[in-house]
């Protein structure tokens, strides 16, 4: 198992807002209290760990020989409809072909469903149809034989396009669910 | 490159006692009020963009009708200029740079050309003049009696996507004239402030084997865990003491609203629909509005918190998929139009949940991301029309709408 931890270390502007400006006499003084803002800086780590791509995988090997990232490059996406997570008659193949890899070549290895989105729209509603996409392949899993406790879901919304034109064909190329193998 | 503030528009409707009613009424006769620049430190740039960023301020007050010309004179003048002499107010200011190197603004008020008030301001750091105009203009508001505009220095949180699988949390002034990174690396979203201290907030990381819920203490500068979810994991809503959190999560797949005690670490599911429950928000009255597609399609329901019963909160819309609230008022963002990927139209509406009365609050482009100041006295949202985006502010008591070009194209998630 391989994985990176990057720490990095950014500056965190804290404005906090304090009485640091005074009053001169004046004739009329409604105004009560002067605010102004002063920076404090501090540094926070934030623990980032790299996702978990065929790069950081090249090392595992099958015990067909094949490696994990050869394994994985040769699962298809599937793809997904509009506003929906239900599995289209033509992307059942797809799914078929998947399970069929999952128990055999892949069979050692964790699978890692990502659901993705378009992007109309970036809100919770969107990562939640994201999630529901890739509960529906899990569940297609499953029924064909792959054991459920293999795999975990995640929802990446509109954070990850494969394609970035603003055209039909390129948002129906971020509707989907892509696998990644977890050693 | 700075931002310039810039008003670009603005409508007036207005409201009754109910901010959801419109009401048609006259345009109001407001003050006039003239600004003198005095400054004498700093760059030409430095100088505009502070007037600039003052003028918008002004303006977004809703109290004058501002003159946008950049008017300079000597500090100690008695006079005012002579443009402004038939002006109600006079804001004059001088900018100028200390020993110290820190950044002093005096601010003088003027009424009919007598001097009502004085202020002085001091602030360490140059790079923050955004929000010494932003104080100023809380003092003239302050000054006038009109009702509170504490939003005016609150900070704002973004997530923007950087490029594929990176997108990163910066903290900004309410026009996004200013910003500061705070967290990069992998997939960060959805920050959330965790106390009206705005000392610490929430965030959602993406990049690790499952997602997490993390807390940032911005005094301390440290990150830790909350929780973690696999599927999806999200804090919606934080509520008024700080104490609870409405959190999107998936622990089966099946994303569902839980009410989490921050204090006990314990969670507690509000819903249990088979489809997507998702953005719960703090209503009054011990309830929750949130989004749901048991409809068939995204809508806006609620629920009483320990209650099964689920209220269908909007009757109107093909598609309303996010929402803030404050008490009994619903902000929602609704699609407007039937094509699936034409230009369509994203207006926000906002509703009382005390009545039936729907109020459309926008009119063109895609407008999302809607959040409710801490006071309920203003809604932040961004805007997308002919390619230029905005922040925009909508004053819900003066019935007024302000756009603010905006320098970020892809912002994921905003918390005010």
């Amino acid at each position: 198992m391989k994985k990176n931890v990057i720490l990095s270390s950014v500056a965190v502007a804290v404005l906090l807002f304090s009485g640091c400006s005074t009053n001169k006499p004046t004739v009329d003084q409604t105004a009560k209290t002067i605010t102004t803002p002063s920076l404090e800086s501090s540094s926070v780590n934030t623990e980032t760990t790299a996702p978990v791509t065929s790069n950081n995988a090249t090392d595992n090997v099958a015990a067909n020989g094949a490696s994990m990232a050869d394994i994985e490059k040769s699962m298809t996406s599937v793809y997904f409809d509009f506003d929906k997570f239900n599995i289209r008659e033509d992307m059942k193949a797809n799914v078929s072909t998947d399970s069929s890899i999952a128990k055999a070549a892949a069979s050692a290895y964790g699978v890692k469903l990502e659901g993705n989105c378009d992007e109309w729209g970036s809100d919770e509603y969107n990562f939640a149809l994201g999630l529901k996409r890739a509960q529906a392949v899990k569940t297609e899993l499953v029924n064909e034989g792959v054991d459920a406790k293999r795999i975990s879901m995640v929802s990446l919304g509109k954070s990850t396009p494969v394609c970035t034109e603003k055209t039909k064909e390129c948002w129906a190329k971020n509707r989907r669910v892509d696998f990644k193998l977890l050693p | 490159m700075r931002i310039f503030l810039s008003l670009l528009f603005f409508f007036t409707l207005s409201f009754g006692a109910d901010a959801s009613i419109e009401v048609i009424k006259k345009v109001d006769v407001a003050p006039n009020i003239g600004v003198e620049d005095s400054s004498i430190g700093y760059d030409e740039s430095l100088r505009n963009s502070f007037f600039k960023t003052l003028l918008g301020d002004l303006n977004v007050l809703s109290l004058f009708n501002v003159d946008r010309q950049h008017y300079t004179t000597n500090y100690e003048n008695n006079d005012v200029v002579v443009e402004n002499r038939d002006k109600d107010y006079v804001i004059r200011y001088k900018v100028s740079e200390e020993v110290d190197k820190s950044f002093n603004v005096t601010m003088k008020i003027m009424k009919k050309s007598v001097v009502v008030a004085t202020k002085n301001y001091t602030l360490k750091n140059k790079n923050l003049y955004v929000f010494v105009a932003h104080a100023m203009a809380f003092d003239v508001n302050e000054y006038m009696g009109a009702a509170p505009v504490n939003w005016i220095k609150s900070k704002v949180l973004i997530a923007r996507l950087v490029s594929p699988g990176q997108s990163e949390i910066l903290v900004c002034d309410y026009t996004l004239t200013f910003s500061q990174r705070i967290v990069k690396g992998g997939i960060n979203i959805f920050p959330k402030w965790a106390n009206k201290d705005q000392s610490a907030f929430y965030y959602t990381y993406l990049s690790g084997r499952k997602p997490i819920l993390k807390l940032v203490d911005i005094r301390t500068g440290k990150a830790s865990n909350v929780l973690s979810s696999d599927g999806m994991i999200v804090c919606s809503d934080v509520s008024p003491d700080g104490k609870k959190l409405l959190v999107t999560m998936a622990p089966e797949g099946q994303p569902d609203i839980y009410l989490y005690n921050v204090d006990s670490k314990k969670s507690t599911r509000l819903t249990t629909y088979q489809g997507i429950d998702v953005g719960g928000q703090f209503l009054n009255d011990n309830r929750v509005a949130f989004i749901s597609n048991r409809l068939g399609y995204p809508n806006i329901f609620a629920l009483t918190i320990g209650s099964n019963a689920v209220e269908q909160l909007v009757f109107e819309g093909k598609s309303n998929s996010s929402c803030s609230a404050y008490n009994g008022y619903v902000v929602y963002k609704a699609r407007e139009s039937s094509d699936t990927f034409g230009d369509n139209t994203f207006n926000l509406h906002l509703i009382s949940t005390g009545s039936s009365v729907v109020r459309r609050l926008t009119a063109t482009g895609v407008n999302e991301f809607p959040r409710f100041s801490g006071d309920g006295d203003s809604i932040l949202y961004v805007k997308e029309y002919k390619q230029q985006s905005s922040i925009g502010i909508i004053r819900l008591k003066y019935n007024k709408n302000y756009l603010f070009p905006l320098k970020y194209g892809k912002i994921q998630s905003i918390d005010w």
